[in-house]
C-alpha cells in the first residue's frame, strides 16, 4: 500500500479528523456558558495497519466519534443533593413569613397576654370602676384580635403554599413529558450507535430540574432511563410519561395523586416536599398550639369568672366564648362573651367594691395549666419552636449548599469547558490540519515530479 | 486533575455569603440586638419573652402602687383627724368631770361633744374618688348613716370584707380595713363610747368611766392607723424593689439579646474586606485566558 496515493489518502483522513476535532472544539467554546453542557472530545483512533512483506504501514487516523465527557454517578449525586437542597430551600422560605409574625416582642400574642393580665391588676386598685373594667374588656378584645390575625395569617400562608403545590405539579408534568420525548430521541440515536451528546445533556438538565421539584430516582433500563419517586411511583418509563394530578381533597388542600394513589404524605424531596412539610405539618402544628393556648386561656378565665360576682352582685358567667370542645379553631374563635363591663366578676363577696375574685382571674397568668406551662411560658416555647425550625432548616440548607457547590465544582472539573484547554486544542488541531495540508502539497509536488519524470 | 473552569458560580456564592455577613453585622450594630428574629437564637427568644412579661408586670405593679397610694393616705389622714377629735373629746370629758361645773356648763360641753360625734361620723364616711374607704368591700355604700331606729342612732351599712392588690409577684397588699373593724361594733364601738360620754355629761354621772371608754376607742383607732402607715411604707419599699428588679431584668435582657458592638463592628469590617478582595480577584481572574495570548 506504500503508494503516493496512499499517503494522500492518509493525509486526507488526517484533514478530516482535524476538522472534526476543530468542530468539537468550536462547539465546546460556543457552549462554554451553556448550563448542563458537557464538553465533547474527539475520539481519534489509528487506522488498521497493513502489512506488505516485512513492513507494516499505518493507514492514518480515523475520527471515531465525538464523545461527551460526563460522570453518570456524579450526575446522580447532583440530582439527589438538588432534591435535598430544594426541599430545604422551600421549607425555609415558606417558614420565614410565619417567623415574622412572632418576631416583634413588643406586639403580638405575648404582649397581648401580658397586657390583659396587667389590666386585671389595674382593676384590683378600684374594682368598682367602670373605666378600669372597660380597660379589661379592651385588653381582652385586643388579645382576641391578635389571636385572630395570627391564626388567619397562618391560614393565608397555608393557602399560598397550596397554590404553589398546584403549580409545582404542573411543572413536574411538563418536565416528565419533555424527558420522555428526549428518551425517545436518544433511544433512536443510540439504536444506530451514535452518541446522544447534547440530547443527553438536555435530559440530564431536565432531570435536575425535576429533582428540584420532587424526589426522583433514576434507573437505567434497556430503552433509556426510567424515573420514579422514592416510593416507587413511576414518573417516566422509556418514552412514556405518567402525569401527576393535584386534586382538591376534603381537608381543603390539594393532594398529589398518581392515578388513584395519594402520594402527598410520601414525597420526601424537592420543592414539593418542602411546601408540603410546612403546609401539612409545621403550620397545622403551630395552629394546634395556638388553639391550645387560646382554649387554655378561655377555659381558665371562664372558670375564674364563674367563681365570682359581677358588679350587680350576680354570679359571674363566661367571660369569653367557650372554645370548641375539640379545642380545634379555639384561636380563630377566641372572643369576648360579654360586652357589658359590669359583667366582669371581680367580686368575691357580691359587693361591687370587692376585687377578691380578680386574684383568681389573675392567677391564670401564673398557673401552669397549659400543658404544664403558664400561658406566657407556653407562648415563649411556641415562638422558640418556630425559631428553631427556621434555624435548623437554615443550617441544613447552608450545609447542603456547600455540598451542592462542591458537586458542581466536581462536575465542572469533569464536564466543564475550560477555555485555556480549548485554545490549546484549537492551536493543536489547527497545526495538525496545516501539517496534513502540507503533506498533501508535498505529495502533490512529488506526484508532479513523478508525472514529469522522463520528460525534457 | 482538571479544575472547575466555572469560577463565576463559586465567586458569586462567596460574594453572597460576605454580603450576608455584612448585613447581619450591620443589623446588629443598628438595632443593638443580637437576636432580631426567633431563629437567631430560639432558646434566647423564649427567655426574652418571659423577661419581657416580667418587666411589663413590674411596670403594672408600679402603676397600681401609684393608684392605691392615694386611697391609703386618705384613709390614714381621716383616722388622724378622728384621733384628734377623740383627744379633744377626752379633754372635754376631763373638763366636765370637774365637780364645780354647773349643769349649763356641762350641757354646753355635751353640745360640743355632739358636734365631735357628728364630725367622726362624717370622717368615718370618708371617700376617695367616689369610693367609701371604711365600708369594707361595699365601697359604693355610705357606711354610717344616722338612724333613729338603730340602737346608737347610727347604722353601719358596710360589710367586713377587705381587698388586696398584687404589687409584686405573689405579694398581695391589703388595701382597706372595714369600718366595723376600725371603729368597733355595737357596744364596743367608738360611736357608743362617744354617745356614753355625751349622756354622762348630760346627766353628770359616770363621766370618768365614759372618758376612759373614749380613751380606749382612741387607742384602738391609733392601732388601726398603724395599718395604713405600714401599708404606705410597704408601697415605698416595694417601689424601690420593683425599680431595682426592672434594672436587673433589663440587664438580663441585654445579656441575652444585646449585640457586642465591638465584635459586630469587626465582623462588619472583616466582611467588607473579604468582599472587596473577592471582587478584586474576580476582576483579575475573569479577564485572562489563553485566547488573549494567541494573536
Amino acid at each position: 500500500m506504500s503508494s503516493l496515493f496512499g499517503i494522500m489518502s492518509v493525509a486526507l483522513g488526517a484533514l478530516r479528523a482535524s476538522q472534526g476535532a476543530l468542530e468539537a472544539t468550536s462547539n465546546n467554546v460556543a457552549n462554554a456558558n451553556t448550563p448542563g453542557f458537557s464538553r465533547q472530545r474527539a475520539v481519534l483512533v489509528p487506522g488498521d495497519p497493513v502489512t506488505e512483506g516485512s513492513l507494516t504501514f499505518g493507514t492514518g487516523v480515523m475520527l471515531q466519534r465525538l464523545e461527551s465527557v460526563r460522570d453518570p454517578l456524579l450526575e446522580l449525586r447532583l440530582d439527589q443533593e438538588s432534591q435535598h437542597n430544594s426541599q430545604l430551600d422551600s421549607l425555609v422560605s415558606s417558614l420565614q413569613p410565619i417567623e415574622v409574625m412572632f418576631s416583634d416582642s413588643n406586639s403580638g400574642l405575648g404582649d397581648g397576654i401580658t397586657k390583659f393580665f396587667n389590666s386585671l391588676n389595674q382593676l384590683s386598685t378600684d374594682p368598682a370602676s367602670l373605666t378600669l373594667r372597660q380597660g379589661v374588656l379592651a385588653a381582652a378584645s385586643n388579645l382576641a384580635n391578635v389571636f385572630h390575625s395570627t391564626a388567619s395569617n397562618m391560614q393565608l400562608q397555608r393557602s399560598n403554599l397550596d397554590l404553589n403545590v398546584g403549580q409545582a405539579v404542573v411543572q413536574v408534568n411538563q418536565l416528565t413529558i419533555q424527558i420522555a420525548q428526549l428518551n425517545h430521541q436518544i433511544g433512536t440515536l443510540e439504536h444506530v450507535g451514535q452518541d446522544g451528546g447534547a440530547l443527553v445533556d438536555k435530559r440530564t438538565q431536565a432531570i435536575r430540574q425535576l429533582a428540584q421539584l420532587i424526589d426522583v430516582s433514576t434507573i437505567q433500563t434497556g430503552d433509556g432511563i426510567a424515573l420514579t419517586t422514592s416510593n416507587g411511583t413511576a414518573l417516566v418509563a422509556g418514552d412514556q410519561s405518567l402525569a401527576l394530578t393535584a386534586q382538591l381533597q376534603p381537608d381543603g388542600m390539594l393532594h398529589v395523586f398518581s392515578q388513584d394513589q395519594d402520594l402527598t404524605a410520601q414525597l420526601t424531596g424537592g420543592k414539593l416536599a418542602g411546601l408540603l412539610q410546612v403546609r401539612d405539618q409545621s403550620i397545622p402544628s403551630l395552629l394546634g398550639n395556638l388553639d391550645t393556648l387560646a382554649a387554655g386561656l378561655a377555659n381558665g378565665l371562664n372558670a375564674a369568672n364563674r367563681g365570682g360576682f359581677d358588679l350587680s352582685g350576680a354570679v359571674g358567667g363566661d367571660l369569653l366564648v367557650p372554645p370548641p370542645a375539640s379545642g380545634g379553631g379555639a384561636a380563630a374563635s377566641f372572643a369576648l362573651a360579654v360586652n357589658d363591663a359590669s359583667l366582669l366578676a371581680a367580686s368575691s363577696d357580691g359587693s361591687p367594691g370587692s376585687g377578691g375574685n380578680l386574684a383568681v382571674l389573675s392567677a391564670v397568668h401564673d398557673q401552669a395549666t397549659i400543658q404544664g406551662r403558664t400561658p406566657t411560658e407556653f407562648y415563649a416555647d411556641l415562638v422558640a419552636s418556630v425559631g428553631s425550625e427556621v434555624s435548623s432548616g437554615t443550617a441544613q440548607l447552608d450545609a447542603s449548599q456547600l455540598i451542592l457547590r462542591q458537586l458542581h465544582d466536581q462536575r465542572g472539573a469533569i464536564s466543564g469547558v475550560w477555555l485555556d484547554e480549548e485554545a490549546a486544542n484549537l492551536l493543536q488541531y489547527q497545526r495538525a490540519y496545516q501539517a496534513a495540508a502540507r503533506v498533501i502539497t508535498t505529495v502533490n509536488d512529488i506526484l508532479d515530479s513523478a508525472i514529469h519524470l522522463g520528460k525534457d | 486533575m482538571r479544575v472547575n473552569p466555572y469560577l463565576t458560580a463559586d465567586l458569586l456564592a462567596a460574594l453572597q455569603r460576605t454580603q450576608q455577613e455584612e448585613q447581619t453585622a450591620l443589623l446588629q450594630l443598628s438595632s443593638g440586638k443580637r437576636i432580631n428574629q426567633p431563629s437567631d437564637d430560639p432558646a434566647g427568644t423564649a427567655i426574652l419573652l418571659r423577661l419581657q412579661d416580667r418587666l411589663d408586670s413590674s411596670d403594672q405593679y408600679l402603676q397600681s402602687i401609684g393608684s392605691v397610694r392615694g386611697q391609703l393616705q386618705t384613709a390614714d389622714s381621716a383616722l388622724n383627724s378622728v384621733g384628734l377629735a377623740l383627744q379633744r373629746a377626752v379633754s372635754l370629758g376631763i373638763e366636765g368631770a370637774n365637780g364645780t361645773l354647773s349643769d349649763a356648763n356641762r350641757a354646753s360641753i355635751a353640745t360640743e361633744l355632739q358636734g365631735i360625734q357628728d364630725q367622726v361620723v362624717s370622717l368615718a364616711n370618708t371617700s376617695f374618688q367616689g369610693r367609701y374607704l371604711f365600708s369594707g368591700t361595699a365601697t359604693l355604700t355610705k357606711p354610717y348613716t344616722p338612724d333613729p331606729n338603730a340602737a346608737l342612732g347610727i347604722r353601719y351599712d358596710g360589710n367586713a370584707g377587705t381587698n388586696q392588690v398584687e404589687i409584686g409577684d405573689g405579694f398581695r397588699l391589703q388595701t382597706n380595713q372595714p369600718g366595723s373593724q376600725v371603729f368597733g361594733t355595737g357596744g364596743n364601738s367608738m360611736f357608743q363610747a362617744m354617745q356614753n360620754l355625751i349622756q354622762a355629761m348630760q346627766s353628770g354621772t359616770g363621766i370618768d368611766a365614759a372618758v376612759s371608754g373614749v380613751r380606749a376607742s382612741y387607742d384602738s383607732i391609733s392601732q388601726h392607723r398603724v395599718f395604713y402607715g405600714n401599708a404606705v411604707n410597704q408601697l415605698d419599699a416595694q417601689t424601690t424593689s420593683l425599680k431595682s428588679e426592672k434594672v436587673e431584668l433589663s440587664s438580663q435582657q441585654e445579656a441575652v439579646a444585646g449585640a457586642d458592638p465591638i465584635a459586630a463592628a469587626s465582623q462588619l469590617s472583616n466582611a467588607q474586606n473579604s468582599r472587596q478582595a473577592t471582587l478584586q480577584g474576580m476582576a483579575k481572574v475573569m479577564q485572562v485566558n489563553l485566547f488573549d495570548y494567541l494573536r
